[in-house]
């Protein structure tokens, strides 16, 4: 199955995946757009850049059109969609973080019929998702309503570097939630860590402690523990 | 299979493999300027336009070309203001990064008429040159969008 | 109408073709130190060819420096990547598919991964003997130490240090690590071999045509005019492509199909194929307490991989570039190229002065913060001005280091506040012994053709050398020619590497202008040899007929709470002499500046059990427009009447230790490269438990 692209095409030249043929998503009508009606919802195979650029996304969701602005390179924005963001469920991309603050659900419809599915519950590990065989993800909708959103992406390296941490936090209606992407098999979200009226540094080192995070070339896991309750204060220092 | 695209304005016909490149179906079709070194998709030597906007042909399943219009710097004759501004701020060492840092730049300053070194320099980051030429790059950009301005030369 | 590398009709050496040609892939051992068994190619589809241990044992052993390397490896693979066995195909990808179906047996052995385990009493041999090299490019005594991992020691003994250290009011020790790195030239290593009539004909991305020659003759056992090397542009190198890289396996199996055959690296087989010397270095500097250098002892080891190649004449530079530009009367060095199992370790933009430079010049600091004197003033005390004595005994003429050293400090304000701030001055040796030639012919129609084996990779060596050439001549640029070098039709150089080209060929064309001239003006050879070299016991003589001199000065932000370095300002001053390719020489300051940030902040080839473990260009980060620092300028110093000097280099050495010292100057201690923000966060970490 062939959203966007981008990261079959990778799995393809690394030789990790060869298919004896390609489904793609391109001409099938109905999953290319983006529309508010109180709630926003984005269709499948609608491209990073669209959100990045959206003034209905900018507008109503900054903080996510923000997150998709910083998502790689133009090339890969250009291509990238957001159901495959989600399929591919890469633990270093930053969108589903910012997706799961918000409260997002993704929509996945087979021949049974369709179902909602929270962000938290839809990315379940490393490149693993609950969606069943048989399910295409076909919209992706974020609650509106007033709320205050920030995204964070720490990297180590140079600019191009994947994110080491990645912090995501919205207030809403008196909830607070805190997402850091990046360091695990899936986003990392602990609803009992997020006080409305906690101290951000204390936000920030409950969320290190409780996540033993990944190591690879951008940190050690103790250095990314370490960044962790930084990012996440200051996201949270940001967010006010 | 058989997919039909233009490539530079002209109608190409191209027999592919479904796992076919769009890259590799360019440069078969002698668009050299267009290459691959990654195969990841972040270093932008492989860069084209697609109806238009920057994609990595390394990264894009050549069928999925189909119905489009491809753009390579062999299309753009020489005489674009972009590589004329690149050949003036001497914006190159081996060259190697340069067609992609051409396409790039030009869908930036299409999108961005007034580019501050900042905005120009991210707009760019997706083009690694390890020849470093990444400061006089930002000028030849800055020098195209003046001429773009400059109602002499426009 | 305008360049082609901007309309995209520029064409490099991965661009060649020859009519019949098959795809070379190689296979490669997966484990850093093993026994190769049986090899099995039967799963390989008819119509391949296969190239195996048999094919080339009897064929000669090769290395620059030693000769230690083999067309595919006999016996024993040494590193991870390591080539035993190659395959030709019809297409790259039936070449790739059919390099997987090679069967291959292997009995692992002890492996050694780390420089300082490789030089213990104790360790596994990589090689047990090392037999040295007769070749152009053993250009200085080598001293090999047989039963051990050490193939190269090189000393300084200048003096006498312990009377130098007995003398002195205050004395630093630290040691000092540099990291791997990678080229990462974004075109990867390419060649084509086709045999005519027993002529091997070899088209190459290299910087050496004439040292490959050499090894391809020897390899093959043939005459060097029976080897023709032809040199088209290359995509980037840095030093990546310089000696016998692919080319012996090629003509192995072009030779065994009876077709020409290419061979193109895929990005990852890069950091399989050769990078940069991690080194460990160990200073003690003492002074008096007015600031006076008094003695200086530098133990360095630069870590060479499995296979020699250059290494030698690196760890030999950096053992000559190690004490700086500085004048002090007892220096002692001792060098070592030691041999590990992990992939070769070669020529990279620096050779061996960006490791020593980052020591000496941390030193530098270490030695001002407890001698509470201002690390610019403690340098301009004791830089080597014009006339001095180098601790070679040689003495320096055309000498700039102190007005590049100002240069940069004027740039950043130095003597308005120093907080965040870092300076740093290097010396940097040129290649000598050498020797250039070039000639020069007269076509009727009034345009001139250059012969010269000068090789093109970005550097602008073919406008800088064509615009020399055409003001001799009298004459527009648009009237020379320079086509690639050929070396059946150009005359013997050295090599292009270490910022030679433009001052040698220079002088080599002005000599044959006046042979134009003097001899009727169709034809001009022009021929000169620079004379020197030192003594690798006592490091005595002439390193460098002249030298590469440069400062930089770095301004940064570190923030305390994740350890990242901002570089708000990088500056760099480089003595020029004499600017022939104005442009061209701004983009090598440019340029290796850039390359110095990726160096100083992150650039690292990571191994894993001797593996690469972040081979691609996503693992392995490289510089992008958006990691300039705020603002990063340069100057270039000229002096009228000047020699053109070389400066595809010398920006890079200064950078790392002008960020180092300015990072050293908010009290944190750094002494490893790369400073990546968890190396910075644990030099936080340590300031702070000190402070409290």
């Amino acid at each position: 199955m062939v959203a966007g692209g981008t990261f079959v095409g990778i799995m393809v030249n690394q030789r990790l995946l060869a298919p004896s043929a390609f489904l793609s998503l391109r001409d099938v009508p109905g999953l290319d757009y983006l529309e508010a009606n109180g709630e926003l919802r984005l269709g499948a195979m609608t491209t990073h850049r669209s959100v990045e650029l959206s003034p209905l996304v900018r507008g109503g969701w900054p903080a996510l059109a923000q997150t998709f602005g910083v998502v790689a390179s133009p090339r890969v924005r250009n291509q990238a969609t957001v159901g495959g963001v989600l399929a591919d469920a890469d633990h270093a991309s930053d969108p589903p973080a910012m997706l799961l603050a918000l409260g997002a659900r993704a929509v996945a419809r087979s021949v049974r019929g369709e179902r909602e599915v929270p962000i938290e519950d839809l990315i379940v590990s490393f490149y693993t998702t609950s969606l069943a065989r048989d399910e295409l993800l076909v919209e992706v909708r974020v609650p509106g309503r007033p709320h205050r959103a920030v995204y964070r992406k720490f990297r180590s390296r140079s600019h191009e570097d994947r994110p080491c941490v990645g912090v995501a936090a919205c207030r809403r209606e008196g909830e607070l939630r805190v997402v850091v992407g990046a360091v695990a098999e899936r986003p990392q979200w602990f609803p009992e860590l997020c006080d409305p009226e906690g101290d951000p540094d204390a936000i920030g080192r409950a969320y290190a402690e409780a996540i033993d995070p990944i190591s690879d070339v951008s940190g050690s896991s103790a250095y990314r523990r370490r960044v962790i309750a930084v990012e996440v204060r200051r996201a949270l220092e940001e967010l006010g | 299979m058989k997919i039909n695209f233009t490539v530079n304005g002209r109608p190409a016909v191209v027999e592919t493999r479904p796992d076919q490149m769009l890259v590799d179906v360019l440069n078969g079709l002698g668009c050299a300027s267009v290459r691959e070194t990654c195969g990841i998709g972040v270093c932008g030597t492989c860069t084209v336009l697609l109806d238009g906007e920057p994609v990595s042909g390394c990264l894009l399943l050549a069928p999925l070309a189909h119905g489009r219009a491809v753009t390579t710097v062999e299309g753009l004759g020489g005489e674009d203001p972009v590589q004329i501004a690149f050949a003036e701020a001497h914006a190159f060492q081996c060259g190697y990064c340069t067609p992609g840092m051409v396409l790039a730049s030009k869908r930036l300053l299409e999108e961005n008429a007034h580019p501050g070194e900042e905005e120009i320099r991210l707009a760019l980051a997706g083009n690694l040159c390890r020849c470093g030429s990444y400061v006089k790059i930002v000028e030849a950009v800055q020098r195209a969008a003046e001429r773009k301005e400059d109602p002499w030369t426009s | 109408m305008t360049d082609s590398r901007v309309t995209g009709s520029a064409r490099y050496a991965q661009d060649a073709e020859q009519p019949g040609m098959l795809h070379a892939r190689i296979v490669r051992s997966p484990f850093p130190h093993a026994r190769v068994g049986s090899i099995d190619p039967t799963a390989v589809p008819a119509g391949c060819v296969v190239l195996l241990p048999d094919d080339i044992r009897g064929l000669g052993r090769y290395g620059v420096q030693v000769r230690d390397q083999t067309v595919l490896a006999l016996d024993r693979a040494r590193y991870a990547g390591d080539p035993v066995a190659a395959v030709a195909a019809a297409t790259p990808r039936e070449s790739e598919e059919a390099a997987a179906l090679v069967l291959v047996d292997y009995e692992e052995l002890p492996a050694v991964v780390d420089v300082l385990d490789a030089v213990r009493p104790d360790a596994p041999l990589v090689h047990a003997a090392h037999e040295v090299s007769s070749s152009q490019a053993a250009y200085f005594g080598l001293r090999p130490e047989n039963g051990t991992n050490i193939c190269h020691r090189f000393r300084i003994r200048h003096g006498d240090v312990e009377a130098g250290f007995a003398a002195a009011d205050v004395i630093v020790e630290e040691t000092f690590t540099t990291a791997g790195a990678q080229h990462a030239a974004m075109e990867p290593h390419a060649c084509i071999a086709r045999w005519q009539d027993g002529t091997l004909e070899v088209h190459t991305g290299s910087q050496t045509p004439f040292n490959l020659r050499e090894e391809l003759a020897g390899i093959f056992a043939l005459e060097p005019d029976q080897v023709r090397v032809v040199c088209p542009p290359m995509g980037g190198s840095f030093g990546a492509k310089t000696f016998l890289r692919t080319e012996a396996i090629a003509a192995a199996l072009s030779r065994k199909a009876g077709r020409p055959v290419k061979l193109v690296l895929p990005r990852d087989e890069e950091w399989q194929t050769l990078n940069r010397h991690p080194a460990v270095l160990a200073v003690k500097l003492g002074a008096s307490a007015d600031g006076t250098l008094l003695a200086k002892q530098v133990t360095c080891y630069a870590d060479t991989g499995a296979y020699a190649d250059c290494g030698p004449g690196v760890a030999q530079k950096m053992g000559f570039a190690a004490p700086g530009p500085y004048q002090i009367p007892n220096v002692s060095v001792d060098a070592c190229c030691v041999y590990t199992n992990t992939p070769p370790n070669g020529a990279f933009r620096g050779y061996g002065q960006m490791q020593s430079a980052w020591a000496s010049e941390r030193a530098m600091d270490l030695l001002a913060d407890r001698l509470g004197l201002d690390p610019l003033e403690l340098r301009l005390k004791n830089v080597l001005r014009e006339g001095d004595r180098y601790c070679t005994g040689e003495t320096m003429h055309d000498i700039h280091f102190a007005e590049c050293l100002e240069a940069a400090a004027a740039a950043i304000g130095w003597r308005h506040g120093r907080t965040g701030k870092g300076l740093s001055v290097v010396l940097k040796g040129m290649q000598t012994p050498s020797r250039a030639a070039v000639e020069i012919e007269a076509e009727p129609d009034g345009t001139y053709v250059l012969r010269c084996a000068t090789t093109e990779m970005g550097q602008g060596a073919i406008r800088a050398i064509s615009l020399l050439a055409a003001e001799l001549l009298g004459v527009e640029s648009e009237r020379v020619r320079f086509p690639s070098p050929d070396t059946t039709l150009v005359p013997y150089d050295t090599r292009t590497t270490s910022s030679r080209s433009t001052y040698m060929m220079s002088r080599a064309l002005e000599a044959a202008v006046r042979d134009l001239g003097a001899s009727g003006g169709r034809r001009g050879h022009g021929e000169i040899v620079d004379e020197g070299g030192l003594d690798p016991d006592t490091g005595q003589g002439v390193a460098s007929s002249h030298w590469h001199q440069g400062a930089a000065a770095a301004e940064v932000r570190v923030d305390e709470d994740t350890g990242k370095i901002e570089v708000v300002r990088l500056h760099a001053a480089i003595y020029a002499g004499r600017v022939v390719n104005r442009p061209g020489a701004e983009l090598q300051n440019e340029g290796s500046m850039i390359m110095g940030l990726g160096t100083a902040l992150f650039e690292q080839v990571v191994l894993a059990d001797g593996q690469v473990a972040n081979a691609n260009l996503s693992d392995y980060a490289i510089p992008s427009a958006a990691d300039l620092p705020q603002r990063l300028t340069h100057q270039l110093l000229e002096r009228q009447g000047a020699e053109p000097h070389g400066l595809g280099e010398t920006a890079l050495p200064p950078v790392p230790p002008a960020i180092g010292n300015a990072v050293a100057s908010l009290d944190l201690h750094v002494t490893d490269l790369p400073l990546t923000p968890e190396v910075v966060l644990g030099a936080v970490d340590r300031a702070l438990g000190v402070r409290t």
